[in-house]
């Protein structure tokens, strides 16, 4: 994170410390505030909008680690959702074990299904890679409607709502603090991964990966590494997703939301933290928006040409992005704090 | 610095976002809405834009005459008027979460689901609320358990158990007629493929084979599976598709000389929403003897629901009028929102009313609805009984017309 002027690091570990001024806490402090309030102050719909916004950043966060840090493109990360959905249901449903010890479960089992697909990664790359992954999404679907006996098959699985206690998680401000709870922490796991080791092998891999396997990266074990993360966070954001709705359905998972989220990448930036953020909030902001103006214009002009505004919006904007700001609203952030990091000394480009 | 010139612009957008997205004030002179969430981009697009249209009309005729159809003595109360509400969820679950919370803070009533995944996402949160919300959906997991989610077609299940009551009926051989399933290889497709469905085949008298499927919009002709079903010597298939399926399949069928009036005699039937009225239009005499289950009457039938559906076009769209069927399945809809709105007004009033008191007092309350055979049989609802119907319509394309076959009982097969 860019630094004020005049603000010195001493010690390696204030070097290495996420927030490292008081400026930074006080704002952490202030957002976290913010969160803790909101149930408050909002209405049911924008609750719900933020956590489905919540939802959204766990899964493209994961997505990031995998196609924006280590370059392995995927569409098919909503079938690795599944799986997590699928498996906490299961688990919760069927076999009455707790959301709590669900979760993990449903994370490693995601994980586990993205080692699997992520195997043809050591062998293709590329365009022959985003195929593999489109299989990936379709299989896991069709092997979820073939055992009827577990998954409920196309009838879906009711799911309870989590529990802390005896205390059920059913209102709109509980759950909402329950997802921005593990937005957060992933969001925070991500920004330490990258930090890693592992992290910096994922950037040289998706920069040359003939280059950093004569650097002595092993391409093998970092590229599953990266797939494993990357479902880990889509089995996790699978499970919430599920839990929310309170039954699992493959209908929830299709196809054109692993797109939305790659697009939710490109707007916000591939490659950053925040960028991650900002794409998921943006896009499903934007979402909103088309959805509200649709039936206004439906006055001028057919409804479902003025519902089809939605597909073409989104549709635009990531265009317009992949043209004009390929690195995403995380650049455009970057700028406008390195504008205000100079102040009032910024020079005019 | 120039690039930052731009920032005042963006900040007075993201401003406008918050507006629009934060809610206005619910309830301020007598307006009562329906309508609710629609599916106008997607696979059910055709379908959710016809829906959409009928309740257009219907609130209009509503606010107009304050009648709810031709043939009922019954008025709308005249200080309230009717407005429609509606959003386009894409086919997508969280936006119709986002929709029913949208319309639930404007001061909606009542609500709507309209696919499958949406009605999935919202049951719970319906019956939570104690929102009554009819649905173009029609599934088992309505029913696991009964929600507020209230259908006017039967399930697939049973409109297909209708069709195996009618061509049992039918068979003169003193052989088992066999069966089998040629399904749409989706969720909704395969709902059929359930135990009881399988038992009831067999308890009628039917020997199962098994099962193939086709995609749900088919990019080759489904020769394999068609030749599977020939092989097998089967005398009967059923399935459950959309149009974009069923059309290609049966094309193919009379290419291979399979149909009921072809060499091989072979009968294929679809529930709705394989709508016959789309269909015709398009295969002709080619589709000679497909039959659906649990549809809707066709435009040309004396019912009068459909008259009153062809005036309703006539008068509020005559030059841009909806041919798709599913009109037909809007105006049943929204004469449901409306009759639970003017069934709950009698017992609690306007200032007071909430969405629990139009379940209970509303949806709970209609019993034998008349639709003007909009719908197989007059419409009932109560707690757990979500089904309106208990009869079964099954029409057959016979000389390149759509020929009523009869009304067969709900055989109720989901249990669970």
């Amino acid at each position: 994170m860019g630094l004020c002027f005049g603000t010195f690091q001493e010690k390696y570990s204030q070097d290495m410390a996420i927030f490292r001024t008081r400026l930074q806490w006080g704002m952490l402090f202030a957002f976290i505030i913010f969160l803790l309030a909101c149930p408050l102050f909002f209405s049911d719909r924008i609750l719900t909008i933020m956590t489905m916004i919540g939802i959204a950043i766990i899964s493209v966060h994961g997505l990031n680690i995998l196609t924006g840090y280590c370059g392995q493109i995927s569409i098919g990360h909503v079938g690795f959702m599944a799986v997590g959905a699928y498996i906490s249901a299961i688990l919760t449903a069927k076999l009455g074990w707790s959301f709590w010890t669900a979760l993990p479960c449903a994370a490693l089992a995601a994980g586990m299904a993205g080692l699997i697909f992520g195997l043809p990664s050591l062998k293709i790359k590329g365009f022959y890679l985003i195929m593999a992954t489109v299989a990936a999404h379709f299989i896991i679907i069709w092997l979820i409607l073939q055992i009827y006996d577990v998954t409920g098959g196309p009838d879906g699985l009711p799911v309870p709502k989590p529990k802390i206690g005896s205390i059920v998680l059913k209102s709109k401000g509980s759950y909402f603090y329950l997802v921005t709870a593990i937005a957060c922490l992933s969001t925070l796991l991500t920004k330490n991964i990258v930090r890693t080791r592992a992290g910096r092998a994922f950037v040289a891999i998706r920069d040359n990966d003939l280059a950093a396997e004569v650097m002595g990266i092993s391409l093998w074990s970092y590229k599953l590494q990266a797939f494993f993360i990357g479902c880990v966070y889509a089995g996790v954001a699978g499970a919430l997703l599920v839990h929310y709705y309170a039954f699992a359905s493959v209908d929830q998972f299709p196809f054109m939301d692993s797109v939305w989220y790659l697009g939710m990448l490109i707007v916000g930036g591939m490659g950053s933290n925040v960028g991650a953020i900002f794409g998921a909030i943006s896009l499903k902001l934007l979402d909103e928006l088309v959805t509200i103006v649709g039936p206004i214009l439906s006055g001028a002009v057919a409804a479902p040409a003025a519902a089809s505004l939605a597909l073409i919006t989104r549709g635009l904007v990531i265009i317009i992005f992949l043209i004009f700001e390929p690195r995403g609203l995380a650049h455009r952030w970057g700028m406008i704090k390195a504008y205000f990091k100079l102040w009032p000394f910024s020079h005019e480009e | 610095m120039t690039k930052f010139r731009l920032l005042p612009v963006v900040f007075v957008i993201i401003m406008l976002v918050a507006l629009l997205i934060f809610p206005a004030s619910a309830k301020a002179a007598k307006i009562m809405y329906i309508g609710g969430t629609m599916s106008l981009t997607g696979a059910y697009a055709e379908d959710s834009a016809a829906i959409l249209a009928a309740y257009e009309d219907y609130m209009k005729y509503v606010n107009e005459t304050k009648l709810l159809a031709p043939w009922r003595k019954e008025k709308f109360p005249a200080d309230i008027t009717l407005e429609l509400l509606w959003r386009d969820d894409e086919l997508k679950p969280a936006k119709a979460l986002t929709i029913y919370e949208e319309l639930k803070a404007k001061g909606m009533l009542v609500f709507r689901a309209s696919g499958s995944p949406q009605a999935l996402a919202l049951k719970d949160r319906l019956k939570e609320d104690g929102f009554g919300a009819p649905s173009m959906a029609t599934g088992p997991y309505l029913m696991t358990p009964p929600g507020t989610i209230f259908t006017y077609y039967p399930i697939y299940t049973d409109d297909l158990a209708a069709v195996a009551d009618w061509f049992k009926e039918k068979w003169k051989e003193t052989r088992k007629p066999r069966v089998a399933y040629l399904t749409a290889d989706t969720a909704f497709g395969k709902s059929i493929e359930i135990p009881e469905m399988k038992a009831y085949l067999e308890k009628v008298g039917y020997e199962f084979v098994g099962s193939q499927y086709v995609p749900l919009v088919p990019t080759a002709p489904p020769t394999t599976q068609l030749m599977w079903l020939k092989e097998k010597k089967v005398d009967l298939v059923l399935g459950v598709m959309v149009n974009p399926g069923s059309q290609p399949t049966v094309k193919e069928m009379v290419r291979l000389g399979m149909g009921p009036h072809l060499e091989y005699k072979l009968t294929f039937a679809c529930g709705t929403p394989s709508h016959l009225q789309i269909f015709l239009p398009a295969m002709g005499e080619l589709g000679n003897g497909f039959v659906v289950g649990g549809g809707f009457p066709s435009w040309d039938e004396p019912c009068a629901g459909i008259k009153f559906c062809h005036e309703l076009q006539e008068k509020y769209r005559p030059t841009k009028r909806v041919p798709n069927i599913m009109y037909v399945g809007g105006m049943v809809e929204a004469m449901i929102q409306v009759e639970a709105l003017r069934l709950a007004l009698k017992e609690v009033p306007f200032e007071k009313l909430k969405p629990i008191d139009v379940l209970n007092h509303g949806f709970y309350k209609i019993k034998n609805l008349e639709t003007g055979d909009l719908s197989s049989t007059p419409l009932t609802y109560g707690p757990g009984k979500i089904e309106g119907v208990d009869m079964v319509r099954v029409d057959q394309i016979l000389k390149g017309k759509i020929v009523k076959q009869g009304v067969w009982p709900c055989r109720h097969i989901y249990k669970r």
